[in-house]
């Protein structure tokens, strides 16, 4: 998975692009939960990911309890429709509350 | 390709592999070592590979014969069975068997059948009787027995399954979003609540361990049932929690759902709640009956739950609704309990037991070698060696409360079978006795409560005219008390009528017209075979059948049993059980060269046997104003030699009764392994058992209530009789002297 | 999980030819790419970078078994987090608990036929 990130106005917007499964899953941890420490809010573009897992979406649980611990405002956007079959198959898109806007799979 | 194509394959691939197998067979024999491991495994490879095919096209004639063989040459392989002519001639046939079957599949024949290979492979594998290998089986339910009177079922019409999956199941490459897509596969997921409670904190989070469970209610597809439900998870289910309700389930499986899941039940309630399982008042009910679960020690069987009688009493549903929300906050999560095997406890036990042996030992030849710095390093493994001794042993324990549990439900049934309103009163389920008493105490019990229920408590018109309430109280009591357990059943009925009882005793020949009983041993009678109180013969506790088994079971077990019972108010019957440790804490005595270990929660002191007791030649000393009786134990074991001229006695005590016992030295406390009495004591009475002491002598460790029930009596017998009978023995042997 | 667009690919290994063309008719008629291998050592050879989505492998094989293939697949970063279907006969109990503390944690019990396969396969893949 690559992750490109972008700012607006202070609110910095990351694309995550490429597989976002239990094999990228220690990375991706990582470089999410320091993307979120160093910036005030985090908007999370959704659009590029290819190929989504438990893995992936307990990473993604992970980080929005993160945020709200650290108060910072947290977007999901864009979501693919491998992460969408997971989140209706889990039923959560209550939990994450992003407005889900179905976008193409990927740009790969 | 088609599968006509693949037929060909496999008949061609056969042929190589027979032949490979031919030419194995041909060296195996000859052949040592590695070689001839190589040759086997061809050997098995060909009998395995063709069952594997054959499978596929299902030509189950050649699968049934192939999988003899396989099971045969598994067997040489791992050394179970020698390789012998005799068994490479029976695997020739075998091998021109498969051949001919294969070819008559080859040409469309029938497949041939060989009843006398057949006959030789079985008689070859029964030689190993290697039991077969256990087949992955579903673990049994177990059943819930609670009346389905379609009040307390749940109403949702959905199957409910809860899933907790384990932390590694990402690993091993089985992701539950597969899991969920292939249940949906088998009908309709209608609402699933996925838990992500257990998600740790960033720090405490792997990446690629699972944390997720699901809450589903699923409508099953036709023809689909538990099994096929469970099998959905059967790659998964050794590692996650899978729990499967069927529509209608009990409210109790959803308890006991509650209990399993490690959320907690507030939450897991909520949840239940808003995906349909349960509506709201559902789970009040649940809650409440699993408060109460609680609240009375728990650990029984969910299928004596008295659902029905809980959820007669609403105001204490809220109440215990109430107290539960309070708790939920600051309880943790349960302690986790793993299943072990009782014969694999009592190994660790006797291990221990050998350990605390080993280390008396190498404590006494440090003490001999005289080594302060051993001495002191073997103090402190001392003391971790009685840690662990006292784990062990409690692990055997288990709450009272298990039996105490089904009785609810045994007194509403009998209580409604007599047409009687009888309340039950539990106290003490916390205290702990050994497993193995546990499970042989249930049914004496049962007896007793039935008995106090049918024989003890009034017609609520008699209680009524003795001034009691309508309704009759029975109890069940377990306290701890200097060394043993004491159980107790009561009733707050009539009480024994001694007369009638005496009556009955005369009547059915149990006792002489003219015999003086003391109360205790007149209101035993009950126990003695063919007795019977009852004016009416009732179809509970009628004919006196029981209670002399009663007796039976609880003197197996070394219990004793006590009465007591006033007039008007009612009886109790006290179990007096030994907590049958295997390990106890003793306290070693010396006559002449034997040793003797009393235990030492039966010992009350010790002191110096008074000279002109000893001269006076009687079996009692006044001890502080009592009479004490005593048993001289170089007397009763016949032990040869003289007394010192100092004898100690040391007072022992067992329930109320006191004894003192004459021995010649004291020499303290120890730890006593006990081990079962040899043949040569196996008769003698008075004695409990045998230990090896550190520096591997065997001591005897003593039977204290058959002392003192003898001292006793052998004392009232010289109150009786006159110092005639002086210097006689107690015939304590039956087999010959050591 | 969630499915790239291409169809997922499955990798037999069995030193039976006939097994693994029946298997393989049956998964590529459910809609699976498969790949052969005729013991573990081949089948080593074919992780060599294409995606497998899942790895059905028996246990008695020349060459390299399928206990050894399975440990060497979770050696392998790119696929050790791969499922995989040892096939099993019930004579051999003790190499299916071998293979589970080996990773292989999912199994069809030899002999089967291939809907049975295919339902193993199900619940942990979706074509």
């Amino acid at each position: 998975m690559s992750i490109s990130s972008d700012f607006h106005d202070e609110r910095r917007t990351l694309s995550l692009e490429g597989p976002f499964t239990i094999y990228e899953a220690g990375a991706s941890k990582a470089r999410l939960l320091a993307a979120l420490s160093e910036a005030s809010g985090l908007d999370i573009d959704l659009s590029g990911v290819v190929e989504f897992d438990t893995a992936g979406i307990q990473i993604l649980l992970l980080l929005k309890r993160e945020a709200a611990r650290q108060e910072k405002p947290l977007v999901f956007l864009g979501h693919s429709r491998s992460v969408l079959a997971v989140l209706d198959l889990y039923n959560m898109g209550g939990v994450f509350g992003d407005p889900v806007v179905l976008s193409g799979e990927g740009r790969s | 390709m088609n599968l006509d194509a693949v037929r060909l394959i496999f008949f061609e691939e056969s042929e190589e592999l027979l032949a490979a197998m031919e030419a194995a067979l041909l060296a195996v024999e000859a052949a040592t070592g590695p070689e001839q491991e190589e040759h086997l495994n061809a050997m098995f490879r060909a009998a395995h590979t063709i069952k594997g095919s054959a499978g596929l096209f299902e030509m189950n004639g050649i699968v049934a014969f192939t999988h003899r063989c396989e099971s045969l040459l598994d067997r040489m392989r791992s050394g179970e069975l020698e390789i012998t002519s005799e068994l490479v001639e029976l695997l020739f046939s075998c091998r021109d068997h498969m051949s001919s079957m294969i070819e008559a599949e080859r040409l469309g024949h029938p497949v041939p059948s060989a009843l006398s290979l057949d006959a030789q492979l079985e008689e070859f594998l029964q030689q190993t009787q290697q039991p077969s290998p256990p087949l992955p089986v579903v673990p049994p339910e177990e059943t819930v027995k609670v009346e389905s009177d379609g009040e307390h079922v749940v109403a949702s019409d959905y199957w409910h399954i809860s899933l907790r999956f384990g932390v590694d199941v990402l690993r091993n490459g089985m992701d539950p979003i597969s899991f969920l897509r292939y249940l949906s596969d088998l009908g309709r997921i209608v609402y699933i609540t996925t838990l992500y409670d257990g998600l740790p904190d960033p720090d405490d989070m792997d990446p690629e361990s699972c944390y997720l469970g699901f809450e589903i209610q699923f409508s099953a597809g036709p023809g689909v049932d538990k099994v096929a439900i469970e099998n959905v998870f059967e790659f998964v289910r050794d590692d996650s929690k899978v729990r499967i309700l069927p529509p209608h389930s009990h409210l109790a499986e959803f308890v006991r759902l509650i209990k399993d899941m490690p959320e907690g039940a507030s939450l897991l309630g909520e949840t239940l709640v808003r995906g349909g399982a349960l509506t709201a008042k559902e789970l009040e009910e649940v809650l409440a009956i699993q408060r109460e679960q609680t609240e009375i020690g728990e650990h029984r069987q969910l299928g004596e739950l008295l659902v029905e009688e809980r959820l007669a009493h609403p105001t204490a549903v809220e109440a215990a609704l109430d107290k539960q929300r309070e708790q939920v906050a600051h309880k943790t999560r349960e302690h986790r309990v793993v299943r072990v095997d009782a014969t694999r406890l009592d190994a660790l036990i006797d291990l221990v037991g050998e350990l605390v042996i080993a280390g008396a030992a190498s404590l006494l030849s440090a003490k001999q070698a005289g080594n302060p710095i051993l001495l002191e390093s073997l103090g402190s493994l001392g003391e971790l060696v009685e840690r662990i001794r006292d784990e062990a042993l409690s692990l055997r324990m288990v709450p009272v409360g298990e039996i105490f549990g089904r009785f609810p439900r045994v007194v509403r049934d009998t209580a409604r079978e007599l047409g009687k309103e009888i309340q039950l009163e539990l106290a003490g389920e916390e205290t702990e006795l050994d497993k193995s008493m546990v499970d042989k105490l249930s049914d004496p019990l049962v007896h007793l409560v039935r008995n106090a229920m049918d024989h003890g408590i009034e017609t609520a018109e008699l209680r009524r005219k003795r001034g009691k309430s309508d309704s009759g109280t029975v109890w069940l009591n377990a306290y701890h008390e200097s060394g043993s357990v004491v159980i107790e059943v009561g009733d707050d009925g009539g009480g024994m009528n001694r007369d009638r009882i005496r009556a009955r005793g005369i009547e059915r020949g149990l006792i002489g017209a003219d015999e003086i009983l003391g109360d205790q041993a007149l209101l035993q009678l009950i126990f003695a075979p063919g007795f019977s109180t009852a004016e009416a013969v009732t179809s509970l506790s009628g004919r006196g059948v029981g209670m002399d088994v009663v007796k039976r079971n609880i003197e197996a077990l070394k219990g004793t049993i006590e009465m007591e019972s006033v007039v008007g108010e009612g009886t109790i019957i006290r179990l007096r059980m030994p907590l049958t440790l295997a390990i106890i804490d003793g306290f070693q005595v010396a006559v002449g060269t034997s040793t003797f270990v009393i235990p030492l929660d039966m010992v009350l002191e010790c002191l110096d046997l008074p000279v002109e007791v000893m001269a006076a030649n009687r079996n009692f000393l006044s001890l502080r104003g009592e009479v004490l009786p005593f048993l001289p134990l170089r007397r009763l074991f016949e032990v040869e030699g003289r007394a010192p001229g100092r004898q100690a006695i040391v007072v022992v005590q067992y329930g109320n009764q006191r004894a003192g016992l004459v021995v010649d030295r004291l020499e303290g406390e120890l730890q006593a392994v006990i081990k079962p009495l040899g043949h040569l004591f196996r008769g003698v009475k008075g004695l409990a058992g045998s230990t090896i002491l550190g520096s591997g002598a065997v001591a005897l460790i003593l039977d204290v209530p058959d002392l003192i029930l003898r001292a006793s009596s052998d004392e009232r017998r010289r109150m009786v009789s006159s110092s005639l009978q002086e210097g006689k023995r107690l015939g304590v042997w039956e087999g010959n002297a050591p | 999980m969630a499915a790239a667009d291409s169809k997922k690919t499955i990798l037999i290994v069995d030193d039976s030819p006939s097994l693994r063309q029946v298997v393989s008719l049956a998964l590529t008629h459910a809609g699976y790419d498969v790949v052969e291998a005729g013991d573990g050592r081949e089948g080593l050879a074919k992780l060599d970078g294409r995606r497998i989505h899942l790895i059905i492998s028996d246990v008695n094989m020349p060459n390299m078994d399928g206990i050894a293939f399975v440990r060497a697949v979770k050696q392998l970063q790119e696929y050790r987090f791969t499922p995989i279907i040892m096939l099993t006969t019930e004579a051999q109990e003790d190499k299916k608990i071998e293979g589970q503390m080996a990773g292989a944690k999912a199994w069809v019990v030899k002999p089967f036929r291939p809907d049975q396969m295919l339902r193993a396969v199900a619940k942990l893949i979706q074509p």
